[in-house]
């Protein structure tokens, strides 16, 4: 801020929120529509709030014309109805973390490819004590993190490319169930049911499981605070299953409200802030904690520095946003927040029918879609 | 002999203005109303107004951001087809029944327990108050990690007296979890009670326990039939405030379950949050917040009209 401010005279106000309060946060200013000019968003919001945001469809081609081209996947978390409501900035990916000396221990030297050899892998394991953890409960991430990608990896899919028509009811879901039932049986800790997205981290610190669904910081905090943690700590792409290998889009991004008072200084300095100049910085300083989605970045030095964080960078080229292939809307955001999916997995790993929660998920998720 | 009255009209105006202000403000009616106005005022701008909001949101299809769509009651509706309300409701009504229960048993023995001399009694009285005093947020950060399966001090108590590894998962299952957000309550609140009702057992005069005594009574029939039923008026209003908060209940199970697993903890004040702001649906989320009104406005019209009868 304080170099933009030194080039062009503009003082720029920087608020900071916590996460989790970004979405309220956001509704507020929205709702009065005033208090920012800009504002970032985390996954869905492009979707929930593009009537208050300015279209920067330009902005955003320019960008990606300048340095390298954007990820599908990019313009898939902000493009509203043809138009590019927000600049994707980057993606938090959830992959694979492993310990590689417990996954030694059962043969596996190299990470599982298939959601099958994880299983194996995964039964071996807990026999000796180590667990999985993979979080079934309502956090806002680490459970779409694993869960729509290994829908989608069976075949499965919520809702038509339509953006209406429930399919939920299918072959793959139940396939996929199937798999999720006996991969929590046999190879997690019963606790996961309950975990919101802390839990994970801390099991790992602890020792306490043996794999997870998560974002680079899990590797981040164990080379800081427990060393001898972060030696064995390895990630890797999800498992693919018979449909191939998927990830979640969990993007950032910013917009401009178009109640701004101040449009084009606020246009402008989005220009500047997505700069290769500025930008690089940026993505260099959060050590690939962020991923871009510019393909200029693919080789960046960034990338060498801990080379563990690569997969977060190759797993862009297959993630999609939750509810895929259905364009994002305020249904799909429906369903996000009243964890329908995340429940349908979690009810079978409890105990109840594969139909029976595919049944109560279709019938949620045609209430849901009905006024489409 | 004329006589100039205009100078004394002049002096005496103020004078009878003042007195009649005075006097009007002297008025029982006018008073009353006076001192009303600022709660009143306040009570209109904080309660009033968004109340009637919350009412006009949950008649409209109102995507956050977006304007609104006159629907009627569809979002009423739409909340008795949907089975997941139906199961918020049923939790909310478990947890603030089984919550308030504890807390009024509980609560009443901690202020009989606290009536009684022994040493250090104020310094007593004033840790027992802690658990109400302390953030929610903050205290139940602590219960998380109270019963973190791989942290938690009960799961290591249990081991050490047999209990299988790892314990239970009071978290994750959802019984238990259920039981757990329950307790919790019941701790943070029950100082509320017991405070509460030791205030009530102060004013009930000792010499209906000595003639209870010389009657014969024993200290369970002085309990029944002298300290009960003083002390009732109080375990009513007690109550009624209980009952709003624990059914409004959010903090709790916002930090420690987030309604799960698979919505077994998901309250009314939980699920109208996200689905208002999770999913951006203000006019369906205010319709699930005011269905806690019916049962609420009942029980508190009872409450006053059995009061009033009192």
């Amino acid at each position: 801020m304080p170099a933009y401010e030194k080039e062009t005279g503009v003082k720029v106000n920087y608020e900071l929120t916590s996460v989790g309060s970004i979405p309220t946060r956001v509704a507020a200013l929205a709702e009065t529509s005033s208090g920012a000019d800009i504002t970032m968003n985390i996954t869905l919001m492009p979707f929930l709030f593009d009537e208050k945001y300015l279209d920067v469809t330009d902005i955003s081609e320019e960008i990606g014309q300048k340095q390298g081209g954007w990820y599908p996947a990019g313009k898939e978390a902000v493009f509203v109805d043809g138009k590019w409501k927000a600049v994707p900035f980057s993606n938090i990916g959830q992959l694979m973390n492993w310990r590689t000396d417990w996954f030694a221990e059962v043969g596996f030297k190299k990470f599982p490819e298939t959601w099958e050899e994880l299983y194996e892998a995964g039964k071996k394991l807990k026999a000796k004590d180590h667990p999985f953890g993979f979080e079934l409960g309502h956090g806002f991430g680490d459970n779409h993190g694993w869960i729509y990608p290994l829908l989608w990896s069976y075949g499965g899919h919520e809702v038509e490319a339509d953006g209406r028509t429930v399919v939920i009811d299918a072959d793959e879901t139940a396939k996929a169930i199937d798999f999720a039932r006996k991969f929590f049986k046999d190879t997690m800790l019963d606790d996961v049911l309950g975990w919101t997205d802390v839990s994970n981290n801390k099991a790992w610190m602890a020792e306490q499981i043996s794999c997870t669904n998560n974002a680079e910081s899990i590797l981040f905090v164990a080379k800081r605070d427990f060393p001898e943690i972060g030696k064995v700590t390895d990630q890797a792409l999800n498992p693919a299953g018979p449909k191939g290998r998927f990830h979640l889009m969990q993007a950032i991004s910013h917009s401009i409200f178009n109640f701004s008072p101040a449009k084009d200084e606020a246009r402008k300095f989005l220009v500047w802030v997505m700069d290769q100049k500025q930008l690089g910085g940026w993505y260099e300083v959060a050590v690939s904690y962020y991923q871009p989605l510019l393909h200029g970045y693919d080789n960046a030095p960034m990338w060498q520095v801990e080379p563990r964080n690569i997969p977060y960078r190759d797993s862009l080229a297959n993630a999609h946003v939750h509810g895929w292939p259905a364009p994002p809307n305020r249904q799909l955001a429906e369903s996000v927040a009243k964890y329908v999916v995340v429940d349908m997995f979690a009810k079978a790993c409890t105990g109840s029918s594969t139909r029976d929660v595919i049944k109560n998920a279709e019938a949620q998720l045609k209430e849901i879609y009905r006024s489409v | 002999m004329s006589v100039r009255s205009e100078p004394f009209v002049g002096a005496a105006r103020p004078g009878r203005h003042i007195a009649t202000l005075a006097s009007w403000l002297d008025r029982q009616s006018v008073f009353s109303w006076l001192m009303m106005a600022p709660p009143l005022l306040f009570l209109a701008a904080l309660v009033g107004y968004p109340f009637c909001y919350g009412i006009l949101l949950s008649l409209q299809d109102r995507p956050v951001a977006h304007a609104g769509t006159f629907v009627g009651l569809k979002n009423f509706a739409t909340n008795l087809h949907d089975p997941l309300f139906w199961r918020v409701a049923l939790n909310t009504f478990v947890y603030t029944a089984l919550a308030t229960l504890l807390k009024m048993v509980g609560g009443l023995a901690l202020a009989l327990a606290m009536n009684q001399q022994f040493p250090l009694k104020n310094l007593v009285r004033a840790l027992m108050l802690l658990p109400f005093i302390v953030p929610t947020v903050l205290s139940t950060v602590a219960w998380m990690w109270i019963l973190d399966p791989a942290f938690s001090v009960l799961n290591w108590l249990l081991v050490l007296v047999g209990v299988p590894k790892p314990g239970p998962s009071w978290l994750g299952n959802p019984i238990l979890a259920m039981i757990s957000i329950i307790v919790i309550n019941t701790w943070r609140g029950l100082p509320f009670y017991g405070i509460t009702l030791l205030a009530g057992l102060q004013t009930v005069p000792p010499e209906l326990y000595e003639a209870a005594t010389i009657d014969g009574a024993s200290g369970w029939q002085r309990f029944r039939y002298v300290t009960l039923p003083l002390l009732q008026p109080i375990i009513l209003i007690v109550t009624l405030f209980s009952v709003i908060f624990t059914f409004a209940d959010f903090q709790l199970v916002y930090v420690l379950t987030h309604g799960g697993p698979q919505n077994a903890t998901q309250l009314f004040a939980t699920y109208a949050f996200d689905i208002a702001m999770g999913a951006g649906q203000l006019g369906l989320g205010a319709s699930v917040a005011l269905a806690m009104l019916p049962a609420l406005a009942l029980l508190i019209v009872a409450l006053t009209i059995y009061l009033r009868k009192g």
